[in-house]
């Protein structure tokens, strides 16, 4: 016979106003297994744990039933309030009578009603629980950063600066992500790649940081401590262990291709730097457009000029595999094809339409235009330049439903270039809203609006070309007046969406992605850079839409997340997790086809039958990768593997006992 | 023989019992959320705290219909939102066919009923619970599957 | 078709006296002229025992189950219905290919030895040749269609509630829990039961409307998927239940609603509860 102690909970009045105590005290009296039932005012306090604890040893009491609040609010104070005494954490259920009876119901007698068949189920559950046990795995102390943007610079410098080493995975030739790009940083207006280089040079300098540009996520195994990752090396046709960088190759090379740095507005060689400060700071060759590698000619004009002999036209995609003990996502953004979206913009056929990242670039000292703003179209000046907030974003119709947050501040600062840099400019800034959350931020705004930057509210309904100028027409909808404004260069602020690929991460991880596939936090407010995979965390835009400080303070959020689990040798494992009972699992492996997590697997087992030595085949499953979800559990037919905490036979009393 | 089924000669204070399994991470949570906002709903729905709609086996909704139950709820997170990525399309399946297997062998569907209730869908579980509850009030005890038909007609069935 | 039992005699004899196989699994004669049994030959001199006639009713790969770790192959004769059943027990890994010798009859439906008219389970058939074997006796015959795969069904569901409970009601009424179509099933092939696990308590022992029903609906819930339709569980029983009405129900709704399915035609196709796709039917939102 189980001894079960019972306490029931007033807390204060949120329970007790609604449900008679004394009346299910009572009741409990008389429930199977109940040796002891007291009620206390507030059971979560010092003095309400103490009379638990004060219970358990007079009482001799072997596991306890706790009415309170709902256990997602207070199951793990008690557990570790039971730790402290005889009996195992796992001994305790909770029966929740203020979320889901006291606070939900006026009729004190069925909400009385409710509250004692709420207890005897607790009542008739915990007389099936079992003490569980924690289980301890090592950690490997090295991480996984994935993206070489600033949010997983940041990471990884923080990871490396604690003294753990970390890969930094990066899929383009160069470290430095967006933020590279972006000319100034609101709303200080300092260089951008001032701020971002040496971030980038120390990532590539530091002793623990291991920077493997053009290289993807292939596969990924394994479990929080113990991720085994297998990365694809892209074959980048030149040995960067003997290269020097001093680019004659790139000087030499007679192909010439858009430049993806430059946004389209410059051309690059096919082997080639992004840009020249990249990080590492030497060349690869775009095999789609070398002559030699797409066959189209015999070229090999870099082989026979370089210096050192590291180009290898038989280079070859390899695949590196490792084990880290944690992962930091960090896989950013691009902007919204909005070419494909707004035909009402032009669609793409006018050149002197442009998006933010390209007015980056324009205006950027070592940009195409060396830092003047020119028009794609013609390299005149533009006098006149509008600005389009939203596109793509706030429009659930066209585009996506959410804010991209960065937008307001950097159509501002763009507004406040354009008006600094070209004599007698006029800008026009077409909006919804101005959302300028963030420190100095409305500061910088109102400054821009002293600039001289004409804001009108309203959305632009279409651009079209007349006379040589780009013909903006929306509607003020503050005066109600339909605005036309005649325009040079229109600059469309547009949305940020996840990063091409990002699926591939999500899926090969496990981790959810929300309706705009945005890699999903744990918890919006107190999880907001874990993953429902433990081990592995969110930094950057991944996760969502946000500027450059948000981005950074994430990064190292998630740096601090990876260095506490490095800080133990080892982790303690959930313990409610699937068991298989051997002798009735008859291996037919629909368990492990059901799990998400690739807990279990089958595995021969030697046994002996009838006095015969046999082979037979039995699920088993990975205590660290197992989750506790349990839909192996329901499953299984013959009830084989079962959920520890929420076995069928627990889930069965409750049935029966909330029946009675 | 045949059992009298349905509704007769039905106590005017008669509460039904209805049993609602919800998952820990999205029902569950907007149940709490139900109570912080002080929501009302009807007192005859208790729930059943599982880890996940995946983990509710249909055994159980047989088991809550044999031993007395009037109404039986499943409920998980949406399709693609779950904790565990993708046990609620297992629920999706299993319960889809149960569903319709318990109305082939005679119990009427609005006894049994699966949800997709997120964490933030606090009034969709007040609305819920309450459509059913009221569906089942009007629909009266249930008499179908249950053990009482035999406590009921005694030993001699032994 | 004794052109045929002569030519499964002498391939058992071939197959038993070269030790390709350590005994075969067939048909022998009853008692009476009208039946037939299960029997193993493990003798080359006893293969006469064997025989091919109009009551070659039992679905035999089932019986692989009493010896599934063979020291030599097991030679089973195999129907349409036997070979779906080897494949279902393939599938379920109960059963190694390797393990089993396959010899393929292919057949053009049995008489009910009571009646003398042909059978329910090979009226409703829809594969008589055997989709998997490893030597094939006889040419195959032609297949019928089933169009009327789950007429009976349809009836049923056309009945109002109360009629159906009370329909089912007496079914369940009549059982006796012997089990006989849970022996015999080859989806049928746990380990241990869940019925006969007292312990958790999934299932009451006694004999009673309510318990009968669980066991009704649980066991049809847990074949439904995987249900190869050979009619035994039916033919089986000995209070005569419809129990093929509640798979062919369980087969229908997954027919209509994750596309068409039947059990057995290979070792590949999942069943129905093993996997999912995310745009599956939608009712619960």
């Amino acid at each position: 016979m189980s001894r079960t102690g019972v306490f029931i909970c007033h807390c204060g009045t949120n329970i007790a106003a609604v449900v008679d105590i004394a009346k299910v005290v009572e009741k409990a009296k008389s429930m199977p297994n109940v040796v002891y039932v007291e009620d206390n005012k507030y059971t979560c306090s010092e003095p309400g744990q103490q009379a638990i604890k004060d219970a358990i040893v007079k009482h001799k009491l072997d596991r306890i039933v706790i009415g309170s609040c709902s256990p997602r609010m207070h199951e793990p104070t008690f557990r570790k309030m039971l730790a402290s005494t005889e009996i195992n954490p796992y001994m305790l259920e909770i029966a929740n009578l203020r979320e889901q009876c006291s606070w939900v119901h006026t009729d004190r007698e069925k909400a009385t009603d409710k509250a004692i068949d709420l207890v005897r189920m607790a009542v008739a559950k915990v007389a099936k629980n079992h003490a569980l046990f924690t289980s301890s795995i090592p950690v490997t102390k090295r991480a996984l950063v994935v993206g070489g943007g600033i949010a997983g610079i940041q990471a990884a410098l923080d990871i490396a600066d604690a003294g753990y080493p970390v890969t930094l995975v990066e899929r383009e030739p160069s470290l430095g992500g967006k933020m590279v790009m972006l000319d100034k940083t609101f709303p200080t207006m300092d260089c951008s790649a001032c701020i971002c280089t040496p971030k980038m040079v120390d990532a590539g300098q530091h002793p623990n940081i291991t920077v493997m540009t053009s290289c993807e996520v292939e596969k990924v195994s394994g479990y929080i401590g113990n991720f085994e990752v297998t990365i694809r090396q892209k074959a980048t046709y030149v040995d960067h262990s003997v290269c020097t960088g001093c680019g004659i190759c790139e000087l030499k090379c007679p192909s010439k291709v858009t430049s993806e740095f430059e946004q389209g507005m410059a051309q690059r060689r096919a082997i080639y730097k992004p840009f020249p400060q990249a990080v590492p700071a030497k060349p690869v060759i775009d095999a789609a457009n070398c002559r030699k590698l797409n066959g189209k000619a015999k070229c090999g004009i870099c082989q026979t000029q370089c210096p050192q002999g590291c180009i290898n036209f038989e280079d070859e995609d390899k695949l590196i595999t490792n084990t880290y003990g944690a992962i930091v996502i960090a896989t950013g953004y691009e902007l919204i094809d909005w070419k494909s979206i707004y035909g009402e913009y032009g669609g793409g056929q006018y050149p002197d339409v442009i998006n933010g990242l390209q007015f980056e670039r324009l205006v950027n000292a070592s940009g195409p235009t060396e830092g003047h703003i020119l028009r794609p179209s013609d390299g005149k000046e533009p006098k006149s330049v509008v600005i389009v907030k939203c596109v793509g974003s706030r429009d659930p119709n066209k585009g996506k439903g959410y804010c991209s947050r960065a937008c307001c501040m950097y159509a501002a600062k763009h507004a406040h270039q354009v008006l600094e840099k070209i004599d007698n400019a006029q800008c026009y800034v077409f909006y919804i809203d101005v959302r300028t959350a963030g420190k100095a931020y409305e500061e910088f705004y109102t400054r821009t609006l002293e600039d001289g930057a004409i804001y009108v509210r309203g959305r632009v309904s279409k651009i079209y070309e007349e006379d040589g100028k780009l013909i903006c027409k929306g509607e003020d909808t503050l005066s109600g007046q339909t605005v036309s404004v005649a325009a040079d260069m229109v600059v469309l602020e547009t949305a940020m969406v996840p990063a091409a690929g990002v699926e591939k991460v999500a899926t090969l991880m496990t981790i959810s992605r929300d309706n705009d596939n945005w890699l999903q936090e744990a918890h919006p407010k107190l999880r907001p850079v874990e993953t429902h995979t433990a081990g592995v965390f969110l930094a950057g835009v991944c996760q969502g839409p946000k500027d450059i400080p948000d981005t950074v303070a994430q990064a190292s959020a998630s740096a601090a997340k990876v260095c506490g689990i490095f800080s133990k040798a080892e982790l303690q494992t959930n313990p409610m997790i699937s068991k298989v009972d051997i002798e009735k699992c008859s291996g037919c492996g629909d368990c492990a086809g059901i799990c998400p997590y690739k807990a279990i697997s089958m595995q021969d087992m030697e046994f002996i039958e009838h006095g015969k030595k046999i082979t037979r085949r039995v699920s088993t499953v990975n205590s660290g990768l197992c989750q506790g979800c349990g839909a192996c559990v329901a499953g299984c037919r013959p009830g084989a593997i079962d959920l520890l905490g929420f076995t069928n036979a627990q889930i069965l009393e409750e049935v029966d006992a909330l029946c009675l | 023989m045949s059992v009298d089924v349905e509704k007769k000669n039905v106590d005017p204070n008669w509460e039904p019992k209805i049993l609602s399994f919800s998952c820990n991470w999205c029902t569950y949570a907007g149940a709490d959320l139900a109570g912080l906002n002080r929501m009302k709903y009807p007192e005859n729905v208790r729930v059943i705290r599982v880890p996940c709609s995946g983990r509710v086996n249909p055994q159980f909704v047989l088991r809550a219909f044999q031993k007395g139950s009037d109404g039986v709820l499943v409920c998980g997170c949406h399709p693609g939102d779950c904790h565990y990525v993708t046990g609620n399309y297992f629920t999706r399946r299993r319960f889809l066919l149960m569903q319709r297997f318990l109305e082939y062998n005679g119990i009427d569907p609005r006894r049994f009923q699966a949800r997709w209730i997120s964490g933030a869908e606090a009034g969709k579980f007040r609305d819920t619970v309450t459509k059913v509850s009221n569906d089942i009030k009007a629909l009266g005890p249930n008499k179908k599957f249950q053990e009482s038909w035999y406590k009921e007609r005694g030993e001699s069935n032994e | 078709m004794s052109d045929i039992q002569q030519e499964l005699r002498k391939t058992a004899r071939e197959l038993l006296e070269s030790g390709e196989v350590g005994y075969i699994i067939g048909w022998g004669k009853g008692r009476f002229a009208n039946q037939t049994h299960p029997i193993f030959v493990k003798d080359p001199a006893k293969v006469d025992e064997l025989v091919w006639d109009d009551y070659c009713l039992s679905t035999l790969a089932k019986y692989t189950q009493d010896d599934k770790y063979p020291e030599k192959k097991i030679g089973i004769c195999v129907r349409g219905c036997d070979s779906r059943a080897v494949n279902r027990l393939i599938q379920d890994h109960q059963l190694k290919r390797e393990d089993v010798y396959l010899i393929g009859i292919p057949c053009s439906g049995k008489l009910d030895p009571e009646t003398n008219e042909p059978a329910k389970k090979c009226v409703e058939c829809a594969h008589r040749n055997p989709v998997v074997y490893d030597v094939l006796l006889g040419s195959p015959v032609e297949e019928v269609p089933q169009p009327e795969r789950f007429k009976e069904v349809e009836e049923l569901e056309a009945m109002t509630p109360d009629e159906r409970y009370n329909y089912w009601a007496d079914v369940y009424d009549k059982c006796i829990r012997c089990y006989a179509c849970r022996n015999v099933c080859p989806a049928c092939n746990c380990r241990e039961c869940y019925t006969d696990q007292y312990r958790v308590g999934w299932q009451g022992k006694q004999n009673n409307r309510a318990e009968n029903q669980i066991f009704g609906i649980t066991r049809a819930y847990h074949v439904g998927d995987r249900c190869i339709e050979c009619g035994e569980c039916q033919r089986v029983c000995p209070m005569g239940l419809p129990l093929m009405k509640l798979n062919r129900k369980m087969l229908k709704d997954i027919n209509n609603l994750f596309g068409a399915y039947e059990a057995g035609l290979d070792t590949e196709t999942k069943p129905a509860l093993g996997h999912y796709e995310t745009n599956d039917v939608e009712e619960f939102m």
